[in-house]
């Protein structure tokens, strides 16, 4: 098919707070075209898990879609019933968390879980069973058919992690959205997990939305990345192209800061000074005004908006 | 013990927002105020007789009517408040003090002591309450410390096991690492991070004891366990009301009153403050990023 | 002796209770060794790196360090004097002299106290070192770059940023000569992970502190580590200076861990050893070297034995039978 799969246009997300009106969202625009593997990259208040709760229309209570939308192969979630939006969770679109055990049933065996979540096919339970098996074949999980009968803590963090992505890969999803799925683990199982990724996507050809702070293993898995601050879109395009020509000054900044990438070994590391708005009362201009080195006047009293463009920012010394 | 920025007063604000917490404060309020000045507010002297007048209806001398020996029902139930309101706050106060440093020995010490602790704790709480009472009275005799000693015995266990749980979901958080790394004493550790961090539950739990320890002494009193006549607490006036049931109604309505009063103003009171108290510790709301 | 901190053979051993474990056979084990013999020695001014997976026991290194975890066997010297044991095995050292910071920031501080009380805490359970423990605590604050605003927050009030920094702030009140960092960036965003280390460097230089980090982020240990060590399964498999183990690693498990590190530059030649499998626990230890199951130079002799030390003493000794060709020339 033709287009993104997921298209999100110019979405806005509220949250009603003691303080006031938290903007945790400003008209974010992101697609994912069919089979990439796009990643989000974005410090904490960001605004990647309002996003994604966004996406899969789970928001807290004292949330409001503010404006935009959230196309998914045309259609737009924001407007479908919470009916329709089931039949698409868990089937067409997927999660994977950051905490393996949140969504593995501490009192169920894997297997449990892992026959229903086929639950929308009518194959045989021995048939179910015997897809599980090779769906955790296919994350080099040893002895699968052992395995399901075992229970989460019986696994050590990273078998468990694979177990998740094999489950939410089991419906075959248009979309896998992961977050930060490599977070807790070490190095050595962090790179397990990426590799695994890339080869499912490939045999699956879904797309993945990743969600990690983590700039190398952005830079390793993905394709696209978008980089969000403070609830905005600053710069998205290509990863080669945004990691070794970086136009936003944030993103500039936070590749500087990544220990990983400073040739020469210093004890003095680079920062980034300064503290994030405040979301309720937010200042006009750029939100990343404050912290920036390169401010100009416009800066402080006009919003950027992101230029054209595959590769592009919301920066005004780049648009102008 | 301080606690968080303007305690009171941010909890009186979160409190204003339900219905239920305000109605139990406005409640437990009115009967505490109505114990504390039992005397100015008592039309008559709970204890005068007046033969002539026995098991009247409520009427505009006597407003909840008079008791089989012509007493004034409400004077009596304003009294039996203070009794009431005296044998709670004494049995709860001594019960928590006891339970909290018991628990907390048993939670932070060494297993041993714990074992022993634990014992000693099921073993009385495997007492059942009124024939522990009926043993005591036998030795002691009836009367209001009995009871409220009773109150007092089987109540510490309970405590002690909740402040030891309590304590052990502490005893291994990183703040108290933190402290023992930097050479705290376990006294110390106690007193000052362990207490401040397990209090607020148990206050609200011994808040909404009281209900049950004002029950206990009605139920106490009532089976002629607990005080003496002609002491107007709220079980005498019930037993009373019982045993002149067929005559009149209006004793038994009359004790029973403030007993469902205190129940369910401690309880609405109490569960407000638990449901404001859990989403604070959790900290900040409506998170983004 | 030049040395602030000299640990030698350290071990330590925790008792097993039978109903934790998901372990149904019928020779349970009674114990499992978490550190199997860990020697290192920090001079005042130095920073030394343990770097290890989650299950290596390098946090119970610096937890039996200041006494809260039991110590079987070894010995610490602190400035040459050994640091006694007590009947139970943990050890009693002067809590003055050595300071601790754990991994989860605002963990770590107590919940119902402001930062103005926990920064006081040192002073109150060591009397003698402030005459106004209330006004020293604000002069620890800006010690760290936080305003005096900050001494009536609560912990749940402060970002992670911010509370690392108090943490710190509290571990130095006392003027230690050690300072022990589990994790010091755990949790931190990148952009804000250097102002934690810097305050450190800052701080070592100017108070001559000897510091001991645990972490799993090879990336930091290259620019704020002097020395590092590499713990696998309760052991240090190559440790020295760690410049020399950066550039030129010997033991494979530290190869796979600098090749596992995956670099944000997409410039950067990719030379990754996957490792297979996963650390075995420490309740399965694998006969002879422990790290040949996983090994990609695995040979049937590593099966046979564990390999004594090699290399040189104080810059970079490993315990390998077949090390990493050592490559690149020494500067």
């Amino acid at each position: 098919m033709t287009g993104p799969v997921l298209d999100i246009r110019d979405l806005s997300v509220n949250y009603r707070t003691e303080q006031g009106m938290l903007r945790a969202l400003r008209n974010v625009n992101l697609q994912v075209q069919p089979g990439r593997i796009v990643g989000i990259v974005g410090e904490s208040g960001c605004g990647k898990s309002t996003l994604i709760s966004a996406i899969i229309r789970l928001l807290a209570p004292n949330a409001e879609i503010a404006g935009g939308s959230i196309l998914w192969k045309g259609s737009d979630l924001l407007t479908l019933d919470a009916k329709a939006m089931r039949a698409l969770r868990g089937k067409e679109i997927s999660m994977v968390f950051q905490d393996p055990m949140s969504s593995l049933n501490p009192v169920l065996t894997i297997g449990r879980p892992s026959t229903d979540v086929q639950h929308r096919d009518s194959r045989s339970r021995q048939e179910k069973r015997a897809r599980a098996i090779r769906m955790l074949e296919r994350v080099d999980i040893p002895n699968p058919k052992e395995q399901l009968d075992r229970y989460p803590h019986h696994l050590s963090g990273g078998m468990r992690q694979r177990v998740a992505i094999a489950m939410a890969l089991m419906t075959e999803p248009g979309l896998l959205i992961a977050d930060e799925p490599t977070t807790a683990l070490d190095a050595t199982l962090e790179i397990q997990i990426i590799h695994r990724l890339q080869k499912l996507q490939r045999d699956f050809d879904c797309s993945i939305l990743f969600i990690s702070h983590h700039l190398g293993v952005i830079a390793e898995l993905c394709e696209e990345v978008v980089v969000m601050y403070a609830g905005e879109v600053v710069e998205s395009g290509p990863m080669r192209d945004v990691f070794s020509t970086p136009q936003h000054p944030y993103t500039r900044k936070l590749l500087e800061c990544d220990p990983a990438r400073i040739a020469e070994v210093s004890r003095h590391l680079p920062v980034i000074s300064g503290q994030l708005p405040d979301l309720v009362d937010l200042p006009a201009g750029c939100v990343f005004c404050e912290r920036c080195n390169q401010a100009i006047e416009k800066c402080r009293t006009e919003r950027p908006i992101a230029g054209n463009g595959s590769h592009n920012a919301a920066c005004h010394l780049v648009n102008s | 013990m301080n606690s968080a920025p303007g305690f009171f007063s941010e909890t009186f604000g979160k409190l204003r927002s339900d219905p239920l917490g305000i109605c139990g404060l406005v409640i437990v309020v009115m009967v505490l105020l109505s114990a504390i000045f039992a005397s100015y507010l008592s039309p008559y002297d709970p204890l005068e007789v007046d033969v002539y007048d026995r098991l009247a209806s409520p009427s505009w001398q006597h407003w909840l009517g008079t008791d089989q020996l012509g007493r004034d029902i409400l004077s009596r139930v304003l009294h039996g408040g203070r009794i009431a309101l005296k044998v709670s706050l004494v049995a709860i106060s001594i019960s928590l003090a006891a339970g909290l440093v018991l628990g907390m020995v048993a939670g932070f010490g060494p297993r041993w002591l714990d074992r022993i602790l634990v014992v000693c704790f099921d073993t009385m709480r495997s007492f059942p309450t009124i024939m522990f009472a009926l043993a005591i009275v036998v030795l002691t005799g009836p009367s209001l410390n009995t009871v409220i000693g009773i109150i007092i015995i089987t109540s510490i266990p309970t405590y002690a096991r909740i402040v030891r749980t309590q304590t052990q979901a502490v005893r291994d958080r990183d703040y108290i690492l933190a402290e023992r790394a930097m050479g705290a004493s376990t006294a110390r550790i106690l007193r000052h991070h362990v207490l401040p961090n397990i209090a607020a539950p148990l206050l609200i739990l011994a808040s909404m004891d009281v209900p049950a320890v004002v029950g206990m002494e009605a139920g106490l009193s009532f089976l002629g366990l607990g005080v003496n006549p002609p002491t107007p607490s709220w079980g005498a006036i019930l037993n009373d009301g019982y045993s002149y049931l067929r005559n009149s109604p209006w004793p038994i309505i009359a004790g029973g009153i403030p007993l469902i009063l205190v129940t369910l103003g401690f309880t609405f009171l109490g569960e407000s403050l638990r449901d404001i108290f859990d989403p604070k510790l959790r900290g900040k709301g409506g998170d983004s990023g | 002796m030049n040395a602030l901190l000299t640990v030698n053979d350290l071990q330590v051993r925790y008792p097993l209770d039978g109903g934790l474990l998901p372990w149904t056979g019928r020779n349970r084990p009674r114990f499992v060794d978490v550190v199997h013999g860990v020697s290192l020695s920090i001079r005042r001014g130095e920073t030394l790196a343990v770097v290890g997976e989650s299950g290596s026991g390098k946090t119970t290194v610096a937890m039996a360090l200041c006494g809260l975890a039991p110590v079987r066997g070894g010995e610490i010297l602190l400035d040459g004097v050994k640091v006694s044991a007590g009947k139970d095995g943990y050890l009693r050292p002067d809590r003055r002299r050595m300071a601790l910071m754990l991994q989860d920031p605002s963990g770590s501080l107590s919940p119902r106290m402001t930062v103005r009380k926990l920064l006081a805490e040192p002073y109150r359970i060591h009397p003698g070192h402030s005459n106004d423990p209330e006004r020293s605590a604000l002069n620890l604050l800006s010690m760290v770059g936080l305003g005096a605003e900050f001494a009536d927050r609560y912990p749940h009030q402060l970002s992670g940023g911010q509370a690392r920094r108090v943490s710190v702030a509290r571990a130095l009140a006392l003027k230690p000569d050690l300072l022990i960092a589990d994790e010091p960036t755990a949790g931190l965003d990148v952009s804000i992970q250097g102002e934690v280390l810097n305050l450190l460097s800052d701080l070592q230089q100017e108070m001559g502190l000897g510091i001991l980090i645990i972490t799993h982020n090879l990336n930091i240990v290259r620019h704020v580590a002097d020395q590092m060590a590499i713990m696998y399964l309760g052991r240090f498999l190559e440790q020295g200076a760690s410049g020399r183990i950066i550039a030129n690693p010997r033991h494979p498990y530290t190869g796979a861990l600098l090749a596992a590190n995956p670099s944000a530059d997409p410039e950067a030649p990719h030379q990754r050893i996957e490792l297979q499998g996963e650390s075995p626990g420490l309740l399965n230890r694998p006969p002879g070297c422990e790290f040949h199951p996983r090994c990609p130079r695995m040979q049937p002799d590593c099966q046979a034995a564990f390999p004594t030390s090699e290399g040189t003493p104080g810059e970079q000794t490993w315990k390998c039978f077949h090390p990493l060709p050592g490559a690149v020339k020494n500067p």
